[in-house]
């Protein structure tokens, strides 16, 4: 350290030490004890507006609104009384209106005769302290916790709401406890970015649902320690809303799926009805016109006897009516299995030695070019069958595969296919008994097999377009169904499947 | 060689029961025909019948209901029936009471030919 220039004296000029006073970036003012200004240097002329002329006798009465007077007053008395010094952040509106933030630092002079002043100093608040100023108010009014905790495990900041959320207050900022409060068992929470929901419940026992977000460490400080700043929002309500929102989004698709039920169970009243009023139909008809096929059949019984062995040639139209009756016969049938007019006469029945019997007896009135071979596979399983329906249905469903491949049989010409082979096989699956009726025909499009099993849709000149629907509706009515693989060029396959031994559902 | 039946055709259908009266008649059955319930009642108490063909759906006093009746005073009655539809309850009580057998309508009539003949033999 070097030694003053001994030429260099102390300042005693006083208006010099008072042109440095008015030099200062810092306003200086003083007040006699009855707190009138005795001195104002130049910065404290610019706070207040007014030069020192005009400030000198008066008091901040007299220069500031009467609130912000009344208080620095209030501290000024204190000063002069008790001697103590006061340094306080505070606003001082000068005659522009205008409220400039300052650091006011107020003290006592008592000079050698025993005079009391007041010697004050305002040192203006930078902006950015300002700005800090409107950040902390704004952390403080938001309505987020917000807490910021440095790599060190140090609470920095902890706004009043954060404290509020967690139940705790200053003293209670234990870092590990907040840690495994807010952040469960993550492991780097805070120090990652990371954003989560989780529970909290306060010392009061209010549970409340909260979105937790951390920033992260961040280089917040010149001194190297890094922070994270970790916010907490209240979504309780949002919680709820959405729950209720789920609750009316469900409520609402259960009540869709109820009109949807009570729509399917009106439609299916009418069906019913409709099918009620049909087999009612059906059963008169069959009837009344199973009478007269009877007596028509019987006559021509007759007819054929008297003219047995008299040479005249009537064989042909005999056989006529004969086919005529059988056809009306079994439309009459499939009409009745159509409409379910009759409950099933069910019996427990060994499925393959059923079928044997049907097939051999089926196969003698198939075309002569027509194969047909079985492949059973039930080893005697049984199920509980309306064996008189199950023979329409097994008829009809070989009865289509020979027409599709050679139509009536008698012209080879027209047969679809060179060696007509329909192939019946059986066999048990999850489900029960699977019965395919393949043929190796010309198969049918797409088109038609969604459509072949509507009633009245035939590709035949001389179908009622019942018989698939009928068989359908006796499989239906076994519990089990009617499934149909085909494509042009490639045969059919019906499959034909019901349970094995169980109760049978009653008819409509 | 096979005797002559008496065989009672109850049916209100006059063509069924005529034509099949005329058919066992060739094969020298002795044929009574009947169209309603009572008739048959009567026709059983007056006469020794063999075999009845009773139809099933009739105005007045149904197949069944006369066939019943008719098993009270003769217990032994061989009767079937012939039905156009199953009246499925109708029938069930039938066999119950002792009916021999159904026949769908139209019959088949070589099978009732051949039933009658195992009969008569």
């Amino acid at each position: 350290m070097s030694s003053g220039n001994a030429a260099a004296q102390r300042i005693q000029d006083a208006s010099v030490l008072l042109d440095i006073l008015d030099n200062l970036p810092t306003s200086v003012f003083a007040k006699d004890e009855n707190l009138r200004f005795v001195y104002s240097n130049e910065a404290h002329c610019a706070i207040i507006g007014h030069p020192e002329a005009a400030l000198l006798g008066f008091s901040d009465s007299d220069f500031y609104p009467q609130a912000e007077a009344q208080e620095f007053l209030a501290r000024d008395r204190a000063v002069i009384e008790d001697g103590i010094t006061i340094e306080t952040e505070e606003a001082a509106t000068g005659a522009s209106g205008i409220s400039i933030p300052v650091l006011t630092r107020k003290t006592r002079l008592v000079t050698a005769g025993g005079k009391r002043y007041l010697i004050g100093t305002n040192a203006r608040l930078t902006e950015i302290h300002k700005r800090e100023e409107q950040y902390r108010a704004l952390a403080q009014t938001v309505p987020v916790g917000v807490w910021q905790v440095d790599e060190a495990g140090v609470t920095q900041f902890a706004n009043p709401r954060f404290l509020a959320y967690l139940g705790i207050d200053t003293d209670g900022l234990a870092t590990t406890e907040l840690i495994s409060k807010l952040g469960g068992a993550r492991q780097d929470f805070p120090g990652i970015t990371s954003r989560f929901e989780t529970d909290l419940t306060s010392s009061k026992g209010v549970e409340r649902r909260v979105l937790v977000i951390s920033s992260g460490w961040l280089s917040l400080s010149a001194d190297g320690l890094r922070s994270a700043i970790v916010s907490v929002v209240d979504i309780s309500e949002m919680t709820q809303l959405k729950r209720v929102n789920d609750e009316i989004n469900r409520l609402n698709s259960e009540l869709a799926d109820s009109v949807r039920k009570l729509r399917d169970a009106q439609d299916e009243i009418v069906r019913r009805r409709q099918m009620a009023q049909l087999g009612q139909l059906t059963a008169t008809v069959a009837h009344e016109i199973r009478n007269p096929l009877g007596a028509v059949r019987t006559a021509a019984f007759l007819i054929e006897r008297k003219l047995k062995d008299k040479g005249i040639d009537v064989e042909q139209q005999l056989a006529r009516i004969s086919n005529g009756i059988t056809r009306c016969d079994n439309i009459i049938s499939q009409l009745l299995d159509f409409s379910r007019a009759r409950a099933l006469q069910a019996e427990e029945t060994p499925v393959d030695e059923w079928l044997s019997r049907v097939v051999a007896e089926e196969a003698e009135k198939l075309p002569a070019s027509v194969t047909i071979e079985c492949d059973l596979g039930l080893a005697g399983a049984t199920a509980v069958i309306d064996c008189a329906r199950m023979n329409r249905v097994v008829v009809n469903l070989i009865s289509n595969a020979s027409e599709a491949m050679v139509g009536k049989g008698d012209d080879p010409a027209k047969f679809a296919t060179a060696e007509p082979r329909i192939l019946i096989a059986t066999r048990l699956t999850g489900r029960g008994i699977e019965l395919t009726v393949s043929d190796n025909g010309p198969g049918m499009a797409a088109e038609i097999r969604q459509r072949i099993l509507e009633p009245l849709f035939t590709t035949k000149s001389f179908g009622t377009g019942l018989g698939l629907p009928a068989a359908e509706k006796v499989l239906l009515e076994h519990n089990g169904g009617l499934e149909i693989a085909s494509a042009p060029g490639e045969g059919a396959t019906f499959m034909a499947w019901f349970p094995l031994s169980q109760p049978i559902m009653n008819a409509a | 060689m096979s005797r002559s039946l008496n065989i009672l055709v109850l049916d209100d259908d006059v063509e069924n029961a005529e034509s099949l009266a005329e058919l066992f008649a060739m094969d020298d059955h002795k044929v009574i025909v009947a169209h309603d319930g009572q008739q048959a009642i009567e026709a059983f108490s007056l006469n020794k019948v063999d075999i009845g063909f009773f139809d099933v759906m009739m105005p007045g006093k149904n197949g069944v209901d006369s066939f019943i009746e008719i098993r009270k005073t003769h217990p032994d009655a061989q009767v079937y029936f012939m039905t156009g539809y199953s009246a499925d309850d109708l029938l069930k009580t039938a066999l119950e009471n002792g009916a021999k057998g159904v026949f769908g309508k139209p019959v088949d009539l070589p099978k009732v030919l051949e039933m009658l003949e195992k009969a008569a033999a």
